[in-house]
Protein backbone atom coordinates (compact mmCIF):
# COMPACT_ATOMS: atom_id res chain seq x y z
CA UNK A 1 0.00 0.00 0.00
CA UNK A 2 0.89 3.34 -0.52
CA UNK A 3 2.05 5.39 2.06
CA UNK A 4 -0.75 8.62 2.51
CA UNK A 5 0.44 11.94 0.65
CA UNK A 6 1.25 14.41 3.76
CA UNK A 7 1.50 17.35 1.87
CA UNK A 8 -0.75 20.52 2.21
CA UNK A 9 -0.85 23.53 0.69
CA UNK A 10 -0.62 27.01 3.52
CA UNK A 11 -0.81 30.51 1.65
CA UNK A 12 1.10 28.70 -1.36
CA UNK A 13 3.50 27.33 0.13
CA UNK A 14 3.22 23.61 -0.32
CA UNK A 15 4.50 22.05 2.87
CA UNK A 16 5.92 18.49 2.95
CA UNK A 17 3.99 17.51 5.90
CA UNK A 18 1.13 19.72 7.68
CA UNK A 19 3.16 19.79 11.23
CA UNK A 20 5.20 22.36 12.54
CA UNK A 21 6.51 23.91 15.83
CA UNK A 22 4.90 26.81 16.96
CA UNK A 23 6.58 30.12 17.47
CA UNK A 24 8.64 30.11 21.06
CA UNK A 25 9.14 26.69 21.68
CA UNK A 26 11.64 25.97 19.16
CA UNK A 27 14.26 28.73 18.90
CA UNK A 28 15.32 29.48 15.53
CA UNK A 29 15.71 25.55 15.22
CA UNK A 30 19.07 25.02 16.56
CA UNK A 31 18.12 23.46 20.41
CA UNK A 32 16.38 20.66 18.36
CA UNK A 33 18.71 20.21 15.65
CA UNK A 34 20.62 17.63 17.91
CA UNK A 35 17.65 15.36 18.63
CA UNK A 36 16.33 15.03 15.48
CA UNK A 37 16.34 15.89 11.24
CA UNK A 38 14.91 19.20 11.09
CA UNK A 39 13.85 17.88 7.34
CA UNK A 40 10.67 15.87 8.97
CA UNK A 41 9.03 18.77 9.89
CA UNK A 42 6.48 20.63 7.14
CA UNK A 43 7.54 23.96 8.02
CA UNK A 44 10.12 25.89 11.16
CA UNK A 45 8.18 28.69 12.75
CA UNK A 46 11.30 30.55 14.89
CA UNK A 47 11.24 32.91 17.79
CA UNK A 48 9.12 36.20 17.68
CA UNK A 49 11.08 38.56 15.69
CA UNK A 50 11.65 42.10 16.45
CA UNK A 51 13.27 44.82 14.53
CA UNK A 52 15.84 46.33 17.22
CA UNK A 53 16.97 42.94 19.68
CA UNK A 54 15.07 42.47 22.75
CA UNK A 55 16.12 41.64 25.79
CA UNK A 56 12.82 40.17 26.89
CA UNK A 57 10.88 40.75 30.50
CA UNK A 58 12.72 39.87 33.96
CA UNK A 59 12.38 37.04 35.71
CA UNK A 60 10.69 34.49 37.14
CA UNK A 61 9.18 33.96 33.41
CA UNK A 62 7.90 31.27 34.10
CA UNK A 63 5.08 29.03 35.92
CA UNK A 64 3.86 25.63 36.56
CA UNK A 65 -0.08 25.10 36.22
CA UNK A 66 -2.13 22.02 36.00
CA UNK A 67 -1.75 20.39 32.40
CA UNK A 68 0.07 23.40 31.01
CA UNK A 69 2.46 26.33 32.09
CA UNK A 70 2.41 30.31 32.34
CA UNK A 71 5.57 32.10 30.22
CA UNK A 72 6.20 35.97 30.55
CA UNK A 73 9.26 36.28 27.99
CA UNK A 74 8.50 38.94 26.53
CA UNK A 75 9.84 38.52 23.06
CA UNK A 76 13.34 38.05 23.80
CA UNK A 77 15.16 37.83 20.90
CA UNK A 78 18.54 38.84 18.81
CA UNK A 79 16.67 41.23 16.89
CA UNK A 80 16.28 41.16 13.03
CA UNK A 81 19.85 41.33 11.74
CA UNK A 82 21.21 38.84 13.99
CA UNK A 83 18.03 36.78 13.26
CA UNK A 84 18.90 36.94 9.50
CA UNK A 85 22.44 34.77 10.10
CA UNK A 86 20.28 32.01 12.04
CA UNK A 87 17.15 31.88 9.49
CA UNK A 88 19.92 31.65 6.40
CA UNK A 89 21.25 28.70 8.73
CA UNK A 90 17.96 27.13 9.08
CA UNK A 91 17.21 27.25 5.09
CA UNK A 92 19.86 25.02 4.82
CA UNK A 93 17.29 22.38 5.49
CA UNK A 94 15.33 23.20 2.82
CA UNK A 95 12.50 23.32 5.40
CA UNK A 96 10.22 26.22 4.59
CA UNK A 97 10.58 28.94 7.15
CA UNK A 98 8.36 31.22 8.63
CA UNK A 99 9.28 34.09 10.72
CA UNK A 100 6.86 35.42 13.38
CA UNK A 101 7.18 39.18 12.85
CA UNK A 102 6.66 40.99 16.29
CA UNK A 103 6.71 44.80 17.67
CA UNK A 104 4.83 47.59 19.50
CA UNK A 105 3.75 49.33 16.37
CA UNK A 106 2.79 49.17 12.95
CA UNK A 107 5.99 51.08 11.77
CA UNK A 108 7.92 48.07 13.67
CA UNK A 109 6.27 45.14 12.23
CA UNK A 110 6.83 46.76 8.69
CA UNK A 111 10.81 47.24 9.96
CA UNK A 112 11.39 43.71 10.28
CA UNK A 113 9.74 42.72 6.73
CA UNK A 114 12.06 44.86 5.35
CA UNK A 115 15.00 44.03 7.36
CA UNK A 116 14.01 40.35 5.91
CA UNK A 117 12.03 40.37 2.89
CA UNK A 118 15.36 39.63 0.45
CA UNK A 119 15.92 36.82 2.25
CA UNK A 120 15.23 33.10 0.29
CA UNK A 121 14.80 31.28 3.33
CA UNK A 122 11.77 32.86 4.28
CA UNK A 123 8.73 31.39 3.01
CA UNK A 124 6.16 33.89 4.81
CA UNK A 125 5.73 35.71 7.60
CA UNK A 126 3.33 35.10 11.08
CA UNK A 127 2.23 37.97 12.08
CA UNK A 128 2.22 38.27 15.79
CA UNK A 129 -0.92 40.61 16.63
CA UNK A 130 -1.88 38.38 19.82
CA UNK A 131 1.67 38.40 21.84
CA UNK A 132 0.12 39.00 25.76
CA UNK A 133 3.30 39.60 27.37
CA UNK A 134 4.13 43.14 26.13
CA UNK A 135 3.02 46.28 27.39
CA UNK A 136 2.11 47.92 23.60
CA UNK A 137 1.28 45.97 20.51
CA UNK A 138 1.12 42.71 20.65
CA UNK A 139 -2.02 41.25 22.16
CA UNK A 140 -3.29 44.67 21.82
CA UNK A 141 -3.12 45.16 18.23
CA UNK A 142 -5.37 41.69 17.89
CA UNK A 143 -8.18 42.94 19.83
CA UNK A 144 -10.11 45.35 18.23
CA UNK A 145 -11.71 44.08 14.47
CA UNK A 146 -10.71 47.63 12.66
CA UNK A 147 -7.30 47.90 13.84
CA UNK A 148 -6.64 43.86 12.85
CA UNK A 149 -7.86 45.24 9.31
CA UNK A 150 -5.77 48.05 8.74
CA UNK A 151 -2.49 46.68 9.82
CA UNK A 152 -2.71 43.87 7.63
CA UNK A 153 -3.40 46.00 4.40
CA UNK A 154 -0.27 48.18 5.57
CA UNK A 155 1.64 44.86 5.94
CA UNK A 156 0.34 43.74 2.77
CA UNK A 157 1.98 46.64 1.19
CA UNK A 158 4.95 45.82 2.13
CA UNK A 159 5.77 42.59 0.74
CA UNK A 160 5.05 39.92 -1.78
CA UNK A 161 5.74 37.06 0.56
CA UNK A 162 2.49 35.26 2.02
CA UNK A 163 1.00 36.83 5.27
CA UNK A 164 -0.23 34.46 8.17
CA UNK A 165 -1.80 36.64 10.57
CA UNK A 166 -1.66 34.39 14.39
CA UNK A 167 -4.75 35.71 16.56
CA UNK A 168 -4.85 35.83 20.25
CA UNK A 169 -7.85 33.72 21.98
CA UNK A 170 -8.67 36.82 24.83
CA UNK A 171 -11.10 38.10 22.54
CA UNK A 172 -15.08 38.07 22.99
CA UNK A 173 -15.18 36.62 19.72
CA UNK A 174 -12.20 35.41 17.25
CA UNK A 175 -14.67 35.13 14.40
CA UNK A 176 -14.76 38.69 13.90
CA UNK A 177 -10.88 39.31 14.64
CA UNK A 178 -10.63 36.52 11.86
CA UNK A 179 -12.91 38.04 9.23
CA UNK A 180 -11.29 41.27 9.36
CA UNK A 181 -7.50 39.77 8.95
CA UNK A 182 -9.13 38.08 6.10
CA UNK A 183 -10.57 41.42 4.74
CA UNK A 184 -7.04 42.66 5.21
CA UNK A 185 -5.81 40.80 2.61
CA UNK A 186 -3.83 37.97 4.67
CA UNK A 187 -3.09 34.95 3.08
CA UNK A 188 -3.51 31.99 6.62
CA UNK A 189 -4.36 32.35 9.61
CA UNK A 190 -3.10 30.71 12.95
CA UNK A 191 -4.49 30.25 16.46
CA UNK A 192 -4.53 30.15 18.80
CA UNK A 193 -1.92 32.01 20.59
CA UNK A 194 -1.54 31.93 24.80
CA UNK A 195 -4.47 32.37 27.12
CA UNK A 196 -3.94 35.41 29.75
CA UNK A 197 -3.42 34.31 33.02
CA UNK A 198 -1.40 34.63 36.30
CA UNK A 199 -0.10 32.34 39.32
CA UNK A 200 0.25 33.36 43.11
CA UNK A 201 3.23 32.01 45.39
CA UNK A 202 1.18 31.67 48.95
CA UNK A 203 4.25 31.12 50.76
CA UNK A 204 5.74 35.07 49.48
CA UNK A 205 2.52 36.15 49.04
CA UNK A 206 2.78 37.66 45.77
CA UNK A 207 1.92 37.00 41.73
CA UNK A 208 4.73 34.44 40.80
CA UNK A 209 5.58 36.01 37.18
CA UNK A 210 7.95 39.53 37.17
CA UNK A 211 5.19 40.41 34.72
CA UNK A 212 2.41 39.88 36.64
CA UNK A 213 0.58 38.02 33.82
CA UNK A 214 1.82 35.55 31.53
CA UNK A 215 0.41 33.20 28.32
CA UNK A 216 -1.05 30.12 29.40
CA UNK A 217 -0.16 27.01 27.23
CA UNK A 218 -0.22 23.26 26.99
CA UNK A 219 -2.76 20.30 27.10
CA UNK A 220 -5.22 22.46 29.42
CA UNK A 221 -6.10 24.98 26.82
CA UNK A 222 -6.52 22.30 23.97
CA UNK A 223 -10.42 22.35 24.19
CA UNK A 224 -10.90 26.17 24.21
CA UNK A 225 -7.97 26.33 20.93
CA UNK A 226 -10.21 23.41 19.06
CA UNK A 227 -13.09 25.49 19.36
CA UNK A 228 -11.86 28.78 17.92
CA UNK A 229 -10.81 26.68 15.25
CA UNK A 230 -14.07 25.05 14.29
CA UNK A 231 -15.30 28.67 14.43
CA UNK A 232 -12.68 30.29 12.67
CA UNK A 233 -13.06 28.21 10.00
CA UNK A 234 -16.70 28.17 9.31
CA UNK A 235 -16.11 31.93 9.09
CA UNK A 236 -13.63 32.67 6.48
CA UNK A 237 -12.07 30.90 3.40
CA UNK A 238 -8.55 31.07 4.16
CA UNK A 239 -6.50 28.32 5.57
CA UNK A 240 -6.05 27.66 9.07
CA UNK A 241 -3.10 26.82 11.06
CA UNK A 242 -4.54 25.31 14.31
CA UNK A 243 -2.24 25.06 17.54
CA UNK A 244 -3.12 24.97 21.50
CA UNK A 245 -2.13 22.65 23.61
CA UNK A 246 -1.33 19.75 20.78
CA UNK A 247 0.80 17.09 22.34
CA UNK A 248 0.89 14.23 19.63
CA UNK A 249 -1.06 12.64 16.57
CA UNK A 250 -4.48 12.16 18.26
CA UNK A 251 -4.73 16.14 19.04
CA UNK A 252 -3.14 17.08 15.52
CA UNK A 253 -5.81 14.99 13.94
CA UNK A 254 -8.80 16.56 16.69
CA UNK A 255 -7.43 19.70 14.63
CA UNK A 256 -7.10 18.94 11.54
CA UNK A 257 -10.62 17.35 11.29
CA UNK A 258 -12.01 20.57 13.00
CA UNK A 259 -11.08 22.57 9.82
CA UNK A 260 -6.92 23.33 10.34
CA UNK A 261 -5.34 22.92 7.00
CA UNK A 262 -2.14 21.84 9.28
CA UNK A 263 -1.04 22.21 13.14
CA UNK A 264 2.11 24.00 15.07
CA UNK A 265 3.24 22.19 18.43
CA UNK A 266 4.45 24.60 21.06
CA UNK A 267 4.68 23.53 24.88
CA UNK A 268 4.51 19.88 23.86
CA UNK A 269 8.18 20.13 22.36
CA UNK A 270 9.65 20.86 26.57
CA UNK A 271 7.87 17.62 27.84
CA UNK A 272 9.09 15.63 24.58
CA UNK A 273 11.53 16.71 21.89
CA UNK A 274 10.98 14.44 19.38
CA UNK A 275 7.09 15.25 19.07
CA UNK A 276 6.91 17.08 16.27
CA UNK A 277 8.36 14.04 13.89
CA UNK A 278 6.47 11.46 16.41
CA UNK A 279 3.28 13.48 15.51
CA UNK A 280 3.76 13.16 11.83
CA UNK A 281 4.25 9.13 11.65
CA UNK A 282 0.87 9.28 13.92
CA UNK A 283 -0.67 11.23 11.57
CA UNK A 284 0.33 9.14 8.46
CA UNK A 285 -0.30 6.02 10.29
CA UNK A 286 -3.58 6.98 11.09
CA UNK A 287 -4.64 7.77 7.39
CA UNK A 288 -3.31 4.68 6.70
CA UNK A 289 -5.22 2.48 8.69
CA UNK A 290 -8.33 4.39 7.95
CA UNK A 291 -7.75 4.20 4.26
CA UNK A 292 -7.20 7.97 3.38
CA UNK A 293 -5.06 8.63 0.77
CA UNK A 294 -4.38 12.00 1.73
CA UNK A 295 -4.08 14.42 4.78
CA UNK A 296 -6.64 16.90 2.89
CA UNK A 297 -9.08 14.40 3.15
CA UNK A 298 -9.27 14.73 6.80
CA UNK A 299 -9.43 18.84 6.80
CA UNK A 300 -12.47 19.70 8.29
CA UNK A 301 -14.30 15.81 7.96
CA UNK A 302 -15.85 16.79 11.62
CA UNK A 303 -17.88 19.41 10.24
CA UNK A 304 -19.39 17.10 7.14
CA UNK A 305 -19.67 14.49 9.75
CA UNK A 306 -22.00 17.07 12.21
CA UNK A 307 -23.67 18.88 9.44
CA UNK B 1 25.77 13.81 23.62
CA UNK B 2 22.96 15.37 24.50
CA UNK B 3 20.21 13.06 24.08
CA UNK B 4 16.53 11.37 25.39
CA UNK B 5 17.40 8.17 27.44
CA UNK B 6 15.12 5.62 28.73
CA UNK B 7 17.35 4.13 31.96
CA UNK B 8 16.20 1.52 34.23
CA UNK B 9 16.32 2.45 38.24
CA UNK B 10 18.52 0.19 39.63
CA UNK B 11 18.20 1.48 43.20
CA UNK B 12 15.88 4.56 44.91
CA UNK B 13 17.12 4.90 48.32
CA UNK B 14 15.68 7.26 51.07
CA UNK B 15 19.29 8.88 53.09
CA UNK B 16 17.74 11.17 54.88
CA UNK B 17 14.17 11.98 55.28
CA UNK B 18 12.96 14.02 52.46
CA UNK B 19 16.09 13.06 50.47
CA UNK B 20 16.88 9.80 48.09
CA UNK B 21 19.44 8.58 46.11
CA UNK B 22 18.32 6.94 42.67
CA UNK B 23 20.59 5.11 40.81
CA UNK B 24 20.47 4.27 37.14
CA UNK B 25 21.70 1.54 34.55
CA UNK B 26 23.37 3.49 32.27
CA UNK B 27 26.55 6.26 31.53
CA UNK B 28 25.29 9.24 29.74
CA UNK B 29 29.42 10.61 29.96
CA UNK B 30 28.16 13.54 32.20
CA UNK B 31 30.79 16.07 32.88
CA UNK B 32 30.57 17.76 36.77
CA UNK B 33 27.80 20.13 37.31
CA UNK B 34 25.64 18.88 34.33
CA UNK B 35 21.70 17.94 34.83
CA UNK B 36 19.32 15.76 33.47
CA UNK B 37 15.88 16.48 32.45
CA UNK B 38 13.88 14.37 34.31
CA UNK B 39 10.15 13.01 33.26
CA UNK B 40 8.18 12.39 36.19
CA UNK B 41 4.84 11.25 34.68
CA UNK B 42 3.40 9.84 31.72
CA UNK B 43 0.42 11.84 31.75
CA UNK B 44 0.59 15.89 31.25
CA UNK B 45 0.27 16.50 34.32
CA UNK B 46 3.12 17.50 36.22
CA UNK B 47 3.75 18.89 32.37
CA UNK B 48 6.71 19.43 32.79
CA UNK B 49 10.33 17.81 33.27
CA UNK B 50 12.11 17.95 36.46
CA UNK B 51 15.74 19.56 36.27
CA UNK B 52 17.89 17.29 38.85
CA UNK B 53 21.83 17.68 38.95
CA UNK B 54 24.33 15.17 38.21
CA UNK B 55 25.58 13.84 41.81
CA UNK B 56 27.61 10.57 40.17
CA UNK B 57 28.11 9.41 36.83
CA UNK B 58 30.16 6.41 35.76
CA UNK B 59 30.45 4.52 32.25
CA UNK B 60 27.05 2.27 33.52
CA UNK B 61 25.77 4.15 35.99
CA UNK B 62 24.14 7.45 37.00
CA UNK B 63 23.40 8.79 40.45
CA UNK B 64 20.80 11.66 40.95
CA UNK B 65 20.65 12.82 44.57
CA UNK B 66 17.61 14.64 45.20
CA UNK B 67 15.18 16.65 47.76
CA UNK B 68 11.65 15.74 48.13
CA UNK B 69 9.88 19.08 47.57
CA UNK B 70 6.93 19.12 45.67
CA UNK B 71 4.59 16.54 43.45
CA UNK B 72 6.99 15.94 40.75
CA UNK B 73 9.80 14.82 42.85
CA UNK B 74 7.39 12.77 45.37
CA UNK B 75 6.17 11.14 41.89
CA UNK B 76 9.99 10.59 41.06
CA UNK B 77 10.80 9.42 44.69
CA UNK B 78 7.68 6.57 44.40
CA UNK B 79 9.37 5.15 41.22
CA UNK B 80 11.08 1.51 42.39
CA UNK B 81 14.05 -0.38 40.91
CA UNK B 82 13.01 -1.89 38.29
CA UNK B 83 11.12 0.72 35.94
CA UNK B 84 12.27 2.53 33.49
CA UNK B 85 13.07 6.40 33.72
CA UNK B 86 12.90 8.85 30.79
CA UNK B 87 15.44 11.31 31.13
CA UNK B 88 16.95 14.30 28.73
CA UNK B 89 20.94 14.81 29.23
CA UNK B 90 23.38 15.79 29.89
CA UNK B 91 22.32 19.63 30.11
CA UNK B 92 24.25 22.87 30.88
CA UNK B 93 28.02 24.10 31.36
CA UNK B 94 29.97 22.26 33.81
CA UNK B 95 32.28 23.18 36.50
CA UNK B 96 35.56 24.16 35.15
CA UNK B 97 38.91 22.50 36.38
CA UNK B 98 41.59 25.60 36.59
CA UNK B 99 45.56 25.45 37.07
CA UNK B 100 45.66 26.42 40.79
CA UNK B 101 46.89 24.07 43.05
CA UNK B 102 43.74 23.83 45.41
CA UNK B 103 40.12 24.09 45.32
CA UNK B 104 37.52 25.93 47.84
CA UNK B 105 34.18 23.92 47.71
CA UNK B 106 31.25 25.23 49.27
CA UNK B 107 28.19 23.42 49.61
CA UNK B 108 24.94 24.69 51.30
CA UNK B 109 22.10 21.80 51.94
CA UNK B 110 20.92 19.56 48.55
CA UNK B 111 23.43 21.94 46.86
CA UNK B 112 25.89 19.56 47.93
CA UNK B 113 24.51 17.22 45.12
CA UNK B 114 26.19 18.44 41.96
CA UNK B 115 29.52 18.94 43.98
CA UNK B 116 30.05 15.25 44.38
CA UNK B 117 31.14 14.41 41.13
CA UNK B 118 33.39 17.90 41.02
CA UNK B 119 35.18 16.83 44.21
CA UNK B 120 36.02 13.58 42.17
CA UNK B 121 37.02 15.30 38.93
CA UNK B 122 39.17 17.41 41.58
CA UNK B 123 40.91 14.52 43.30
CA UNK B 124 41.55 13.37 40.57
CA UNK B 125 43.07 16.16 38.91
CA UNK B 126 45.47 16.19 41.68
CA UNK B 127 44.10 19.72 43.48
CA UNK B 128 44.23 19.73 47.24
CA UNK B 129 41.02 20.56 48.39
CA UNK B 130 38.59 21.86 51.26
CA UNK B 131 35.16 20.92 51.32
CA UNK B 132 32.87 23.19 53.09
CA UNK B 133 29.09 21.48 53.66
CA UNK B 134 26.47 23.62 54.82
CA UNK B 135 22.85 22.13 56.22
CA UNK B 136 20.13 22.92 58.47
CA UNK B 137 20.77 20.13 60.81
CA UNK B 138 22.81 16.54 60.95
CA UNK B 139 20.57 15.11 59.08
CA UNK B 140 20.47 16.97 56.22
CA UNK B 141 24.14 16.73 55.81
CA UNK B 142 23.83 13.66 53.43
CA UNK B 143 26.20 11.33 52.54
CA UNK B 144 28.82 12.78 54.97
CA UNK B 145 31.25 9.71 54.94
CA UNK B 146 31.50 9.06 51.09
CA UNK B 147 32.26 13.40 50.76
CA UNK B 148 34.38 13.30 53.46
CA UNK B 149 36.59 10.25 51.38
CA UNK B 150 37.22 12.61 48.75
CA UNK B 151 38.40 15.52 50.18
CA UNK B 152 41.83 16.58 51.74
CA UNK B 153 40.02 19.12 54.59
CA UNK B 154 36.14 18.64 55.70
CA UNK B 155 34.63 20.76 57.33
CA UNK B 156 30.51 21.07 58.55
CA UNK B 157 28.49 23.67 59.51
CA UNK B 158 24.68 23.44 60.96
CA UNK B 159 22.05 26.36 61.77
CA UNK B 160 21.36 24.06 64.95
CA UNK B 161 24.85 23.20 66.01
CA UNK B 162 23.60 19.28 65.96
CA UNK B 163 27.02 18.73 63.55
CA UNK B 164 29.72 20.59 63.09
CA UNK B 165 30.68 24.22 63.62
CA UNK B 166 27.20 25.91 65.01
CA UNK B 167 27.80 28.61 61.76
CA UNK B 168 26.89 29.58 58.52
CA UNK B 169 29.15 27.77 55.85
CA UNK B 170 30.68 30.50 54.48
CA UNK B 171 31.63 31.77 58.21
CA UNK B 172 33.43 28.59 58.31
CA UNK B 173 35.25 29.04 55.11
CA UNK B 174 36.44 32.64 54.77
CA UNK B 175 39.87 31.47 56.52
CA UNK B 176 40.19 29.08 53.70
CA UNK B 177 39.12 32.09 50.90
CA UNK B 178 41.81 34.18 52.87
CA UNK B 179 44.75 31.68 52.82
CA UNK B 180 44.87 29.20 49.55
CA UNK B 181 45.74 30.01 46.38
CA UNK B 182 42.30 28.42 45.27
CA UNK B 183 39.56 27.89 43.03
CA UNK B 184 36.60 28.62 44.92
CA UNK B 185 33.25 26.02 43.52
CA UNK B 186 29.67 26.71 45.39
CA UNK B 187 25.84 25.38 45.04
CA UNK B 188 23.18 26.12 47.52
CA UNK B 189 21.05 28.74 48.54
CA UNK B 190 21.43 32.28 46.67
CA UNK B 191 22.30 34.23 49.83
CA UNK B 192 25.07 31.44 50.63
CA UNK B 193 26.02 32.04 46.64
CA UNK B 194 25.95 35.59 47.01
CA UNK B 195 28.20 35.40 50.04
CA UNK B 196 30.65 32.88 48.21
CA UNK B 197 30.96 35.31 45.47
CA UNK B 198 31.44 38.71 47.59
CA UNK B 199 34.36 36.73 49.60
CA UNK B 200 35.98 34.96 46.70
CA UNK B 201 35.76 38.49 44.99
CA UNK B 202 37.49 40.29 48.20
CA UNK B 203 40.28 37.98 47.95
CA UNK B 204 40.87 37.89 44.36
CA UNK B 205 39.61 34.07 44.01
CA UNK B 206 38.17 32.88 40.79
CA UNK B 207 34.78 31.50 41.86
CA UNK B 208 32.04 29.08 39.81
CA UNK B 209 28.82 28.83 41.25
CA UNK B 210 25.82 26.36 40.35
CA UNK B 211 22.26 28.23 39.95
CA UNK B 212 19.36 27.12 39.91
CA UNK B 213 15.90 27.92 38.33
CA UNK B 214 12.14 27.07 37.15
CA UNK B 215 12.86 25.54 33.60
CA UNK B 216 10.77 24.50 31.03
CA UNK B 217 12.45 23.08 28.11
CA UNK B 218 16.00 22.16 29.86
CA UNK B 219 17.37 23.23 26.14
CA UNK B 220 17.61 26.62 25.86
CA UNK B 221 14.68 26.77 23.44
CA UNK B 222 12.03 28.65 25.50
CA UNK B 223 14.16 30.90 27.71
CA UNK B 224 11.86 30.63 30.54
CA UNK B 225 14.94 30.71 32.96
CA UNK B 226 16.94 33.55 32.04
CA UNK B 227 19.18 35.47 34.74
CA UNK B 228 20.34 38.93 34.42
CA UNK B 229 24.00 39.66 32.92
CA UNK B 230 25.83 41.78 35.39
CA UNK B 231 26.31 45.72 33.54
CA UNK B 232 24.34 45.04 30.69
CA UNK B 233 20.32 44.45 29.59
CA UNK B 234 21.11 40.77 28.95
CA UNK B 235 19.87 37.70 30.11
CA UNK B 236 21.77 34.29 30.29
CA UNK B 237 19.70 31.23 30.13
CA UNK B 238 20.48 29.10 33.07
CA UNK B 239 19.63 25.63 31.35
CA UNK B 240 22.46 26.14 28.53
CA UNK B 241 24.63 28.93 29.20
CA UNK B 242 24.40 27.69 33.38
CA UNK B 243 23.91 26.15 35.43
CA UNK B 244 27.56 26.80 36.45
CA UNK B 245 28.44 30.44 35.79
CA UNK B 246 31.35 32.40 36.50
CA UNK B 247 30.64 34.83 39.73
CA UNK B 248 31.25 37.47 38.33
CA UNK B 249 29.44 37.02 35.46
CA UNK B 250 25.56 37.25 36.82
CA UNK B 251 23.08 38.28 39.50
CA UNK B 252 21.79 35.45 41.27
CA UNK B 253 18.00 35.60 41.79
Amino acid sequence: MLSPDLTVKIAGVVLANPVMPASGCFGYGEEYAPFFDLRRLGAIVVKGTTAEPCAGNPPPRLAETPGGMLNAIGLQNPGAVAAREKISALWQSSVPVIVNVSGHSAAQYRDVIELLDDLAAVAAYEINISCPNVKAGGMAFGTDPAVVAGLVRELRGATKKPLIIKLSPNVTDITAIARAAEEGGADALSLINTLLGMAIDIERRRPVLANLTGGLSGPAIKPVALRMVWQVTSAVEIPVIGMGGISGARDALEFLMAGASAVAIGAANFTNPLVCPETVEGISDYLAEHGFASVKEIVGLAKKEWS
Amino acid sequence: MLKLHKLKIIKQELVAPGYQRLTLAGGIAALAGQFVQVRVSETCDPFLRRPISVHHCTEDRLVLLYRTVGRGTALLAAKKAGETLDLLGPLGSSFPLTDRPSAVVVAGGIGAAPLYCLLQALKQAGKQVSFFYGARNQAELLLRDEYRALVANYSEATDDGSAGTRAVVTQLATPAFASLDATVYACGPSPMLREVARLADYYGRSCFVSLEAQLACGVGACLGCVVPVKGQEQYRRVCVDGPVFAAGEVFFC
